[in-house]
């Protein structure tokens, strides 16, 4: 792109009419000439039909006429249809260009920029705010050109017909254009008046429910009521006088517009009397005045579009009017291979408000060498190591790694050498194997030079998350085409599990026993008891299966499952109902985040109506909830012994029914048999977990890896597991699990400066030791190792430690050397 | 659970049980009915066997816990060796400084028979505090309080048997 040199923010809305879209804009402006020609046809038509063919009573001539006319108006259409496609194409690739270009210089701004700006502004700006400009770069060249041309085409027909008739009746556009933008000044000064007004009046409703209980308590309300009518009178006042201002423009250019005619008739009138003017050409006048109405409407909207877009244009591009800290890019050369020896010479970091956070920190550090950076919370240990990974902008020294200064390195110089685990690492929607490559692919460009599957698994053992993968793996369902070696091997897993471990685990298990109720199942698998066949049978559609429902009626369920499903709703709305939609929330709830909003409308009318009286539909919906429950999940509600009799002898019902009808639908559980209803992990139990504690998952996953490395089948299971969706910032992965697939993706790129602020602090103890020891032994040599430690008890074997203290390095030497010293380290260690 | 373990004709579920517990403990029963509602929802039960550790020693496990039914032992490991500090019973809320920020168990507490525990994860109660801003000055309240009740209580009681450990005293004083 030729403008790509000048940054999106310095860029004026204009220079976006016609980069990237000239050709449009060319075959715009010729299809217009041609569009405006089509519109002084028929004016040329009427006057003949009347002057010729009605007056010389020729139809010939009135049906030729006729023709072109309803030619002409329906091309004028088709080209005018044409126009608002060409121009809605420019638009949203101008508005699409834009958000591109913005969306690109924002990421790279500096991190400081973003701590003073919500995220909302960002994407109010980049999804609200450049619509209005984008619709300007539509119209920016088509709706001057057509309505100018247009206006002045009729008005040289005009002149044509009858030059003192058409510069008396055109003399009233410049009043027009005069005083109504003089009085929009008045709507636009009125309009300004009205938001502030509005604004006082929101803020003193929001305080009034605020404080209701106050107003409740005090019997305030009269004081409250004349508080609140004395801003509604005044809004009144204000919206008075803006409608005053507005319908004033409406009017005005309405009755000046009609004067058009009026004049016409009265001189026109004359002269056609007066035998001085054709009665045709009085017509086709008339009519052209008429029409020079919209063409002028259309000038004056195009101006309010204008005016908006360029203000909006230029506000937000004010906004992000920032310089990133770094080049990007190198534009002439590779990025460098960087000998990760450091050296920090007097080097300080001043924030924009003039707070010192850094100040003479010298250090050096010889290429793989590990170094810690100690001290309490604020003393500037994140923040060196932010200066060094190049995420802060150090305001003044120096800092080079090798021989380079890393302010003049390129972002892409830091990302080849360096690897970053921030202290709240952040991980992004998508797979665990999206989030693991991230890095890597960040740095290739491309898929080149991708990790394998060993190093991944290498990598996902070193930090901890293998198990978390293959739980994963282990709660995936497999569909009938998946994997059918996998399904068998399975099943031979499962006997090995109840021979060798079936009893152990027996207390964290509840086993698909056909006489016994699942707590850990929902009521729809606890009367299945099977995986379906058919379509018709699986758990989404089963509520509209007549033949289920029919089932349901006969084995008395229909009222009672309604009624489970109405209070499951009630209960679950009632505490889930003014919570965001985060994974944490929903994991006990039978209700997903997405359904919430239809259940608390079911909810109100719960409220006014018997659940007989509900619509099917609604009915519908409260049955399959009920059918959802899973007592040992969804606490907010009791199972009732006799519901759970009842559906235990549904089943049987159920077994013996479908069996007569239709034995092909189900497959009923069978200890010999895979499930496909069922994940990996359930196959393998042939029934579920009923326990989170940890040491019971531990004695779990430890069984479940011996008897998948028995069957080879661990590689495959973490294959599976790997593509796990993570959910929105990660959300359905726990603290630790994040930070340990934040530190695997640093591990997997292997940076020669690996710079850690904090990075295990959410990880359990055999985690956190295993991960030290790795940096302890593998990394050493071989990359350089900064560490920010927040544990005294892991920087032992480091080669130099720092302590640190209000922005300044107070010692630094080896662990050993500062403890002889009893200095300030030896007093952060006696303390923690 | 089964069906013999609950009241039949009326039964209550497990959350609003839990909720009962919540309104009885010091860290929580300040807070609004709506707040403890969603707590209540969000801890879980756990079942521990005899002699299984609840929490162990120099472990971050980000848990705080209520002994429904059983008991535990409280201990402390010092070179090696293993001392009981005391039996915490049924009814007992152990751990709600976990719940404000990163400890690490200073104590092991290992079930002493088979016991259940209502568990409220820290990452939980942070994610449910960021909705409820306003209430954690009562929480805080409630922490600093019991902090100063527990010192006043030992002053009064034990702080004649302290002997060298007197300069040590002052907890609430942090």
């Amino acid at each position: 792109m030729e403008k790509a040199d000048i940054p999106v923010v310095k860029r004026s809305l204009f220079s976006w009419v016609f980069p990237g879209n000239a050709k449009l804009q060319l075959s715009l402006l010729m299809v217009i000439a041609v569009m405006v020609f089509a519109r002084v046809v028929p004016l040329e038509m009427q006057k003949r039909i009347v002057n010729e063919a009605i007056n010389l009573r020729n139809i010939d001539l009135l049906l030729r006429y006729c023709g072109i006319y309803l030619a002409s108006v329906v091309f004028f259409s088709i080209l005018k249809y044409l126009t608002n496609i060409i121009q809605t194409i420019i638009a949203q690739r101008a508005t699409g260009n834009m958000r591109k270009e913005l969306y690109r210089h924002i990421l790279t701004l500096p991190l400081n920029f973003f701590r003073n700006t919500q995220p909302g502004s960002v994407v109010n700006s980049l999804v609200g705010e450049l619509a209005m400009p984008g619709n300007f770069v539509g119209m920016a060249v088509s709706a001057p050109v057509t309505n100018v041309l247009t206006l002045l085409a009729f008005a040289a027909y005009l002149f044509w017909l009858n030059p003192l008739l058409a510069a008396v009746s055109l003399s009233i556009y410049p009043v027009v254009a005069f005083l109504v933008p003089m009085l929009q000044k008045g709507v636009n000064r009125a309009n300004r008046k009205r938001v502030d007004a509005a604004r006082t009046l929101s803020s003193r409703i929001a305080e009034s429910i605020t404080g209701i209980h106050e107003i409740h308590g005090n019997g305030a309300y009269r004081i409250e009521n004349n508080k609140f009518n004395r801003l509604v009178n005044r809004l009144e006042k204000i919206r008075v006088v803006w409608s005053l201002y507005r319908f004033a423009v409406k009017t005005s250019n309405g009755l000046f517009v009609s004067l058009g005619p009026f004049i016409v008739f009265i001189l026109g009138g004359y002269l056609t009397i007066k035998g001085q003017l054709e009665l045709g050409a009085l017509v086709a006048f008339l009519s052209a005045q008429e029409r020079l109405y919209d063409p002028w409407k259309e000038l004056i909207e195009f101006y309010q579009v204008y005016q908006d877009g360029t203000v909006t244009y230029n506000r937000t591009m004010e906004f992000f009017d920032v310089e990133p800290d770094h080049v990007i890019e190198p534009h002439d050369r590779a990025p460098y291979d960087l000998e990760p020896s450091l050296d920090v010479k007097d080097m300080s970091f001043m924030t924009d408000s003039g707070i010192r956070l850094l100040d003479g920190i010298s250090l050096s550090l010889n290429a793989g060498e590990l170094l810690a950076l100690v001290g309490f919370s604020g003393s500037g240990k994140s923040t060196l190591a932010l200066c060094i990974g190049q995420l802060y902008k150090y305001t003044g020294g120096h800092v080079l790694i090798g021989d380079k200064e890393v302010s003049d390195l390129t972002k892409k110089d830091m990302v080849h050498n360096m690897g970053f685990v921030a202290q709240r690492p952040f991980i992004f929607e998508g797979t665990i194997e999206d989030n693991l490559l991230y890095s890597c692919l960040a740095r290739a460009d491309g898929t080149d030079g991708l990790p394998s599957l060993d190093d991944i698994i290498a990598v996902l053992h070193q930090t901890g998350i293998f198990v978390d993968v293959l739980r994963f793996g282990m709660n995936t369902i497999l569909t009938h085409d998946q994997n059918k070696e996998l399904v068998d091997v399975i099943i031979r897993v499962r006997e090995n599990f109840q021979r060798d471990f079936g009893e152990e685990l027996s207390d964290y298990v509840e086993f698909f026993d056909e006489n016994q109720y699942l707590f850990y199942s929902s009521v729809a698998e606890n009367l299945i008891f099977g995986a379906p066949n058919k379509d018709d049978f699986m758990d989404a559609n089963l509520c509209n299966n007549q033949y289920f429902l029919d089932f349901l009626k006969q084995a008395d369920l229909t009222r009672p499952l309604l009624s489970l499903g109405a209070e499951l709703a009630r209960q679950t709305v009632d505490i889930l109902g003014n919570l965001p939609p985060d994974a944490i929330f929903f994991e006990q709830s039978p209700i997903g985040p997405d359904e919430l909003d239809e259940f608390k409308l079911l909810v109100e009318r719960l409220k006014r109506q018997k659940l007989h009286e509900l619509s099917a539909a609604n009915q519908k919906k409260l049955l399959e909830l009920g059918m959802r429950f899973v007592p040992g999940t969804h606490k907010m509600v009791a199972l009732p012994a006799i519901l759970e009799n009842l559906i235990l002898e549904g089943r049987a019902m159920f077994r013996q029914k479908i069996s007569n009808d239709s034995p092909e639908a189900i497959a009923f559980y069978d200890i010999s048999q895979y499930i496909y209803s069922q994940t990996i992990l359930n196959n393998i139990f042939f029934g579920k977990t009923t326990t989170l504690n940890p040491q019971a998952q531990e004695k779990i996953n430890q069984s479940i890896i011996q008897l998948l490395i028995e069957e080879d089948l661990l590689e495959t299971i973490i294959q599976i597991g790997m593509h796990y969706e993570v959910g929105t910032k990660g959300d359905r992965l726990s603290g630790g699990q994040q930070q340990k697939l934040a530190i695997a993706r640093i591990f997997l790129k292997q940076p020669k400066l690996l710079i850690m602020d904090e990075a295990t602090s959410a990880l359990d103890n055999n985690s956190q030791t295993r991960i030290q020891k790795l940096l302890e032994t593998r990394w050493r040599k071989k990359s350089t190792v900064i560490s920010v430690a927040h544990r005294l008890d892991t920087i032992k074997n480091y080669d130099r430690v720092a302590v640190m203290k209000a922005g300044k390095i107070l010692e630094i030497g080896t662990y050993d050397e500062l403890m002889a010293r009893k200095g300030m380290l030896y007093e952060l260690v006696g303390k923690k | 659970m089964n069906s013999s373990e609950r009241n039949d004709a009326n039964p209550s579920s497990e959350l609003e049980d839990n909720l009962e517990i919540l309104r009885q403990t010091y860290f929580f029963s300040g807070l609004p009915l709506e707040t403890l509602k969603v707590f209540a929802y969000l801890c879980t039960r756990e079942k521990f066997k005899k002699d299984e550790y609840i929490f162990k020693q120099h472990e971050e496990d980000g848990r705080a816990f209520y002994i429904i039914s059983g008991s535990a032992i409280l201990e402390r490991q010092d070179n090696d060796t293993s001392k009981k500090i005391r039996d915490c019973a049924e009814g007992e809320f152990l751990g709600g400084l976990t719940l404000l920020g990163e400890v690490r168990r200073l104590f092991s507490l290992k079930a002493a028979e088979d016991t259940i525990c209502l568990v409220l994860e820290r990452e939980k109660f942070t994610k449910a505090m960021e909705q409820f801003p306003n209430i954690m000055p009562l929480i805080f309240k409630a922490v600093a309080k019991n902090i100063d009740f527990w010192e006043e209580r030992f002053l009064a009681d034990r702080a004649d048997m302290c002997g060298e450990c007197m300069v040590n005293l002052g907890v609430s004083l942090i």
